[in-house]
């Protein structure tokens, strides 16, 4: 079978040679260790802008704290990154979900992006002690709170956030167990002595391989709840509600959806960097790629119908409040981000992986995720800077009755937004240094349920679906 | 009387397969034999005895709880400090849907987390018998007993089954 694959390697189709276990175990678990040159100076810059990044935030906090109006890059940055760190996990997961088989070796290089929601929660700390309480001079905003308690969106925001950077490091957990069990038994120093607390006694018995495939499933589908509401909280709490007026029941929905976009393309500009860099060539196939791609695909086209369904209630609709959310957010000043957003999250990557050459290769794919990526974070600006923008004593008015200029980014929210990207990707990469960054399990059950053969006069992968 | 253990070591499934099967026709009681591998083999694919769990009632159990305590919390809160919203009643189901629904979901993970240091038997701390060989690809058969007497008739099944190495273990 392994000849007859080697054979077709050259030949477009060709299924992909199978790598027997105890080489993917050393191999994988080798990919912890040595790390080059390169990668320690990468990981210093970013440490580097990372901490960079912090001091600006206790910095701006100190000297802006008071005014609300300075906060919106920081709002903004909250949103993006819950959309980077929270949506990737959900790659390690829905298509598991769906029996793919494809997904097996990557899903621990999309869960690793749970621990990135310690960014996230660090950006949130001061943003939460500087959101207006619901009621201010007397007068309530309209909210989702109704006439909850003052510091309401405060408490259960944080709350959820924890709540789901909690859920995703267990989901990681459950999934890494037998890695760590592989660390335990064929690692050395402080990464055998880590598996060996961390595997907690796992020997693999059926009991155990069992347990572990439902908390997998639990704690997926846990996470999808958790994130979907955590997005409905942030882009309510943090944006809606800090406009008079701007209703859109759509708005949390497109919040979320876009999430899972950057999620996904977080998760191939991961992918490419890992297979390129650690060689994993012969274990993140093409195949992996091309699903991706067309899922992303998907996700742009979906945010072009979402965006489009809130925009036309607002744009057919013509109230004062309406008419002011749309000068606020689209025609006022953040025009030009809005049109350089919507190009970038949506036309030209859409037609960049329209192509099918392109989603079976992996460099315009991951040229295209950076583009969504870059294209996401307008996005976010242009909704969360001028909302934030907004002053105080006017957000519980029935709508705004003067479009606020545009806010500039001043060094220290440049230097919080390079940091908080940098600290997702230093985390990210520093848990390769701990883990596999491929599943050294689910690598082997990929080979285990699939196998390269011959049809009729062409080539296929049987694929086995007991679950 | 002391409880011991061996561990048949096979690298082919279909061995392993035939061992339990062996093990099942020698009369050795199911639950004292297993099967340790370091892949997720579909389960049955030993021939296993595949005990029930009982994992889902965890979470189940927790999100009623979590449910139970929101309706407690926001009811008692706005019972409490009764205010008419928009003449909407005082306890008004919207305004408590999103309270409800986290408190659910908190109390969902807590109880999963807890329902998989039971269910996982985890930590062990008596692994028992094992080979580090199992997580490069090799399958162990794990026999325990009470009674010695039946040590050579397990090692007996197991080599008949092509056990490439016996291990034994107090």
């Amino acid at each position: 079978m392994a000849s007859e694959a080697v054979a077709h390697e050259s030949e477009h189709h060709a299924p992909p040679p199978q790598v027997a276990a105890d080489v993917i175990a050393q191999e994988l678990i080798a990919t912890t260790t040595g790390a080059t040159g390169r990668f320690k100076a990468w990981a210093w810059i970013l440490g580097i802008l990372s901490i960079a990044g912090i001091v600006a935030l206790i910095v701006k906090f100190i000297d802006q704290g008071d005014d609300s109006t300075k906060w919106g890059y920081v709002a903004a940055m909250v949103s993006f990154l819950l959309s980077l760190a929270g949506g990737a996990p959900m790659v390690a997961m829905a298509p598991v979900m769906a029996k793919a088989n494809w997904v097996r070796p990557i899903t621990r290089i999309a869960s690793l992006f749970s621990f990135a929601g310690v960014a996230t929660l660090i950006m949130l700390i001061p943003l939460v002690a500087i959101l207006p309480p619901l009621v201010t001079e007397g007068a309530r905003r309209r909210t989702v709170w109704f006439m909850a308690p003052d510091y309401s969106p405060h408490f259960w925001t944080t709350l959820g956030l924890v709540l789901l950077l909690v859920t995703g490091i267990m989901l990681f957990y459950s999934a890494a167990l037998p890695d760590f069990a592989s660390m335990r038994d064929h690692s050395t120093g402080w990464r055998q002595r880590l598996g060996k607390r961390l595997a907690r006694g796992w020997v693999g018995t059926d009991a155990q391989w069992r347990t572990l495939r439902m908390r997998i499933g639990m704690f997926g589908t846990f996470y999808f709840f958790i994130l979907v509401f955590v997005n409905f909280l942030i882009s309510t709490d943090f944006g809606q509600s800090m406009v008079p007026g701007w209703r859109d029941a759509i708005f949390p929905m497109y919040h979320t959806v876009s999430g899972f976009q950057a999620g996904v393309a977080g998760v191939v500009i991961a992918l490419y960097f890992s297979r390129k860099y650690m060689k994993l060539e012969k274990y993140v196939h093409m195949d992996a790629f091309w699903s991706l791609g067309r899922l992303l695909f998907a996700l742009t086209l979906l945010w072009i119908y979402f965006f489009y369904s809130s925009f036309i209630v607002f744009w057919y609709g013509r109230s004062e409040n309406d008419i002011a959310t749309l000068d606020l957010l689209i025609k006022g000043p953040m025009m030009p981000v809005f049109i350089a957003a919507m190009l970038l999250i949506w036309f030209v990557p859409w037609w960049i992986l329209i192509w099918n050459k392109v989603r079976r290769g992996t460099g315009a794919m991951v040229v295209g995720s950076f583009i969504i990526l870059i294209g996401l974070l307008l996005d976010r600006i242009r909704t969360f800077v001028p909302a934030w923008s907004v002053p105080p004593d006017q957000i519980h008015e029935k709508w705004l009755k003067v479009i606020p200029d545009a806010y500039w980014p001043s060094i220290f929210d440049v230097l919080i937004m390079v940091g908080g990207i940098s600290l997702v990707a230093l985390i990210v990469m520093l848990m390769t240094r701990v883990i596999p960054v491929l599943s050294v399990w689910q690598v082997q059950e990929f080979n285990l349920l699939s196998k390269p053969i011959k049809y009729i006069r062409g080539h296929a992968t049987l694929v086995a679906k007991p679950d | 009387m002391s409880t011991q253990s061996i561990l048949g070591l096979f690298q082919q499934p279909e061995s392993a397969a035939d061992a339990m099967d062996g093990l099942k026709e020698a009369g050795f009681e199911l639950g004292t034999f297993d099967v340790l591998t370091g892949t997720p083999y579909p389960e049955g694919a030993f021939g296993e005895y595949v005990p029930q769990h009982r994992l889902f009632r965890f979470p189940a159990f927790g999100a009623i709880i979590g449910f139970t305590l929101s309706i407690f919390l926001t009811s008692v809160t706005q019972l409490a400090y009764p205010m008419v919203t928009g003449g909407k009643p005082i306890l008004s189901i919207f305004a408590m849907l999103i309270i409800m629904y986290e408190m659910t979901m908190l109390a969902g993970v807590i109880a999963t987390v807890i329902g998989i240091v039971f269910e996982s038997r985890l930590p062990n701390m008596k692994p028992g018998i094992y080979d580090t060989r199992i997580t490069e690809g090799w399958i162990g058969v794990v026999v325990t007993f009470d009674d010695d007497s039946k040590v050579a008739d397990a090692e007996s099944v197991l080599n008949k089954a092509g056990a490439l190495e016996i291990k034994h273990a107090k």
